[in-house]
């Protein structure tokens, strides 16, 4: 617990500046810092009879702090609430693969949603994101998500219609599956909501899948939320291309920074859900020829640097942070983008892509049924 | 077992970089029984003046009424009597008997007020003494936990240096509860509300002699009805975050912010003393780091606790808008007591400065008064201060003082100037 509770940003109790760790006195208001101690957990009275309305989760963990939550459901040690599963949760399916999905800052729902897979020498990453200006957009992101993943999962080495042969021949399967798979999601939320399809605004939500098959790297999308492939040591790029107002204004030849702060920027123009016009997804393919990140993430992490280069210098810093963690560097960039304001939901899936060795450099141990 | 409830009324919402959350907490308890009904032993003691200044109709209406008090303290209590004038002496139990307090009981309940009939005016007045004596008595019974007594005098504690009485007043708070009452106009308000509010009770005046029985017959049957020994109002605060203040708001003006112990570093709990079934208002202020636009957070969770156990919890929270139509407002109920606190210092600022001669400032501090009391409904406060000022405007707070003031009016208006209305709701 000591190392949790030490984790914490200590606030001057007279002016609420950040303090430096062990400092004595406020660097800002000069106030005395009295040394706050641990606080012990509550006694087992205090916390049946805290409150009634209680989450339930007594032994669960602040995420802003790692305090312990009170059964009224507010940490007792910084006061933030609890967040409910739904708000924030971190997927690693295998170790080269992880993510974070989280409610932000601003926003009182968490529309956003992955859903992530991997394995050897393979990663499925899927993120949806819930256009907020319709209700129950949270739910219908998350159904998409999963749809979309169990078609690909399909795609994988001992799934229903695992991809053979090698090649376009295998990346143009994988594309195909992305585009049922993108089917697939469409299918959940109008499944999930075919009393409401007739409603004035039904609920929708954009798409982005990236599947990393050994070097191979396919790409579908449908609206804003974006892949891009981070090497190590060659350019970064962003794989998908927006289907959003944004993107129409540079095709338009207005540069990026105007256009992805114009009041139609965010308007998408593809989407799936029931009123969606076109819900075939775009699909694109990268070889890689050296290891490097494939970033996944909606509209909550890159409103805040959009650029390729750019977000490949944060992501490569936050990685080395992290010690190369893909869970724990999405969610440091979660971290990042809350605290730049958090304004939307935010979603970072990431997979270490580590292409195999070429046969010619080291034959003995380099999968040779690949490429 | 009493069941307490607790409920906050606040703005939650805070401009953005806004730091200060402030929340009227509305306790209340019910079921709690007769005193001694969670097993606690009950004392009581009744303290009456005995100086000389009481020889004549308001010693023979003390006795009478100390009499009429023993009869409402219910068999089992721990009682003692004790008569008060420059030193202090115990009546009964008698100064020769075994025992400092005996429980009552029918025998002891005639014994007592034949001693009571006794008791002659003689002396000085020294209050300490009789604080210390009481506080001597308690110690004797400590298997009775609710400790209640009853200070009656009608003249300044004019026989020590006004230090012994604080001093007295420090060493005894805590041990037990004292309500304090002056009849006649010939005692200081600001000694006697040194001792009840230290000690946790009321201060009255009584304006004829005739009325003490009454108020002594309600008094001790307002403390047998205490059926919580001692409760204690807990305040949590997060981490990094500050109490500002914690006043109790109704049904009197208390100022509670110095009497904080700590529970753990980030909690801090003020003494309430006992309870019967009632309410009472809390106004809790805490300071917390602004945090960002949309960010909610628990600014200060707001409990009663018995014996160490929390049997209600009040949740004061803050959550950082942009949006002014939510932010701007002020909660109704916070507005209402921190005009009614500032009408309280208003008041008895008012009467101070007039005591000592600075018209100017006795002009403005109790044209102030007149204008709270009507900002917030105190019709009894206004009827009070009309008796002391003319009142000119009284929503612009403009007044004259009066040349002739009776000095029991001024005294009302000060004894009384504690006491709030409830906010309308």
């Amino acid at each position: 617990m000591d190392h949790v509770v030490s984790a914490v940003e200590a606030l001057c109790a007279a002016c609420g500046s950040t303090l430096a760790p062990d400092a004595r006195f406020c660097e800002t208001c000069g106030a005395r810092i009295e040394p706050v101690e641990p606080e012990a957990p509550p006694e087992p009275d205090d916390v049946a009879s805290a409150g009634a309305g209680g989450v339930g989760t007594a032994a669960a963990a602040c995420v802003a702090c790692g305090g312990q939550i009170a059964p009224d459901g507010y940490c007792v040690q910084c006061g933030r609430p609890a967040t409910s599963p739904r708000d924030h949760w971190v997927e690693q399916p295998s170790p080269l693969v992880g993510g974070v999905c989280d409610r932000g800052v601003r926003h009182s729902r968490n529309e956003d949603a992955m859903a992530l897979a991997g394995g050897d020498g393979y990663a499925l990453l899927v993120v949806c994101d819930g256009v907020s200006s319709a209700p129950d957009s949270d739910v219908a992101s998350m159904a998409a998500a999963k749809a979309a993943l169990a078609v690909l999962e399909q795609g994988v080495a001992g799934g229903a219609r695992a991809v053979t042969g090698s090649g376009t021949g295998r990346t143009a399967a994988w594309s195909g599956l992305l585009a049922e798979a993108a089917a697939a999601g469409d299918a959940a939320i109008t499944a999930a909501f075919t009393e409401l399809a007739h409603d004035v605004e039904p609920p929708s939500c954009t798409f982005v899948a990236g599947v990393v098959d050994g070097a191979h790297i396919v790409v579908g999308w449908l609206g804003d939320s974006r892949a891009y492939w981070m090497p190590d040591d060659a350019v970064p790029q962003q794989l998908s291309a927006d289907d959003s107002g944004a993107a129409e204004l540079m095709a338009q030849g207005v540069a990026r920074a105007q256009a992805e702060t114009s009041p139609v920027a965010h308007a998408i123009t593809r989407w799936l859900g029931p009123d969606a016009p076109d819900t075939t997804a775009r699909t694109t393919t990268t070889t890689v020829h050296g290891p490097g990140w494939l970033l996944v993430c909606s509209d909550g992490l890159w409103n805040y640097c959009s650029p390729a280069d750019e977000l490949a210098d944060l992501l490569r810093a936050t990685a080395a942070d992290q010690g190369g963690d893909p869970a724990l560097t999405a969610g440091a960039l979660v971290t990042w983008a809350n605290a730049q304001g958090g304004r939307d939901n935010v979603t970072v899936a990431l997979a270490r892509v580590e292409p195999p060795v070429s046969v010619r450099s080291d034959s003995l141990t380099a999968p040779t049924d690949l490429n | 077992m009493a069941v307490f409830t607790a409920e906050v009324f606040q703005n939650e919402f805070m401009a953005d970089g806004a730091t200060d959350v402030h929340a009227i907490v509305t306790v209340t308890s019910s079921g709690a029984g007769a005193a001694g009904a969670s097993g606690a032993g009950v004392a009581e003691i009744v303290m009456i003046d005995s100086s000389g200044s009481m020889a004549g109709p308001n010693l023979d209406a003390a006795k009478y009424a100390a009499q009429v008090a023993v009869d409402q303290i219910a068999d089992g209590t721990w009682f003692a009597i004790v008569s008060g004038s420059h030193v202090a002496a115990r009546v009964f139990p008698y100064p020769n008997a075994a025992l400092d307090m005996v429980q009552m009981e029918q025998g002891a309940r005639a014994e007592a007020k034949r001693a009571i009939g006794r008791i002659a005016a003689t002396g000085g007045t020294a209050m300490s003494t009789w604080l210390l004596l009481a506080d001597r008595l308690f110690a004797t019974v400590p298997q009775a936990r609710q400790r209640h007594a009853i200070l009656l005098t009608d003249g300044k504690n004019e026989s020590e240096p006004r230090h012994a009485l604080s001093d007295a007043v420090r060493r005894v708070t805590g041990h037990f509860q004292c309500d304090a009452r002056g009849v006649g106009s010939r005692w200081e308000v600001e000694e006697l509300r040194e001792i009840s509010t230290a000690l946790l009770g009321g201060l009255e005046l009584i304006a004829d002699p005739n009325e003490i029985a009454a108020d002594f017959r309600a008094l001790v049957q307002r403390s047998m009805a205490r059926g919580v020994a001692d409760a204690e109002l807990r305040v949590w605060v997060p981490q990094g975050g500050q109490t500002l203040f914690v006043r109790q708001v109704s049904p009197t003006v208390e100022d509670l912010t110095a009497r904080r112990t700590e529970v753990n570093a980030l909690t801090g709990a003020y003494p309430t003393g006992s309870w019967g079934d009632e309410q009472r208002d809390y106004h809790v202020a805490v300071r917390v780091a602004s945090k960002p636009v949309g960010t909610e957070q628990l600014a200060a969770r707001v409990q009663i606790a018995v014996d160490g156990q929390v049997l209600a919890s009040g949740l004061v929270k803050a959550r950082w808008s942009d949006d002014a139509s939510l932010t701007a407002r002020i909660s109704p109920e916070v507005a209402h007591y921190t005009g009614q606190a500032e009408l309280a210092s208003a008041i008895q600022e008012g009467l101070a400065a007039r005591a000592a001669g600075d018209e100017a400032t006795a002009t403005v501090k109790l044209g102030r008064a007149v204008q709270l009391a009507q900002e917030t409904g105190n019709d009894e406060a206004t009827s009070r201060l009309r008796r002391v000022v003319e009142i000119d405007d009284a929503t612009e707070g403009t007044v004259r003082l009066k040349r002739d003031v009776a000095r029991l009016d001024e005294m009302a208006l000060d004894t009384a100037s504690t006491k709030t209305t409830r906010v309308k709701r």
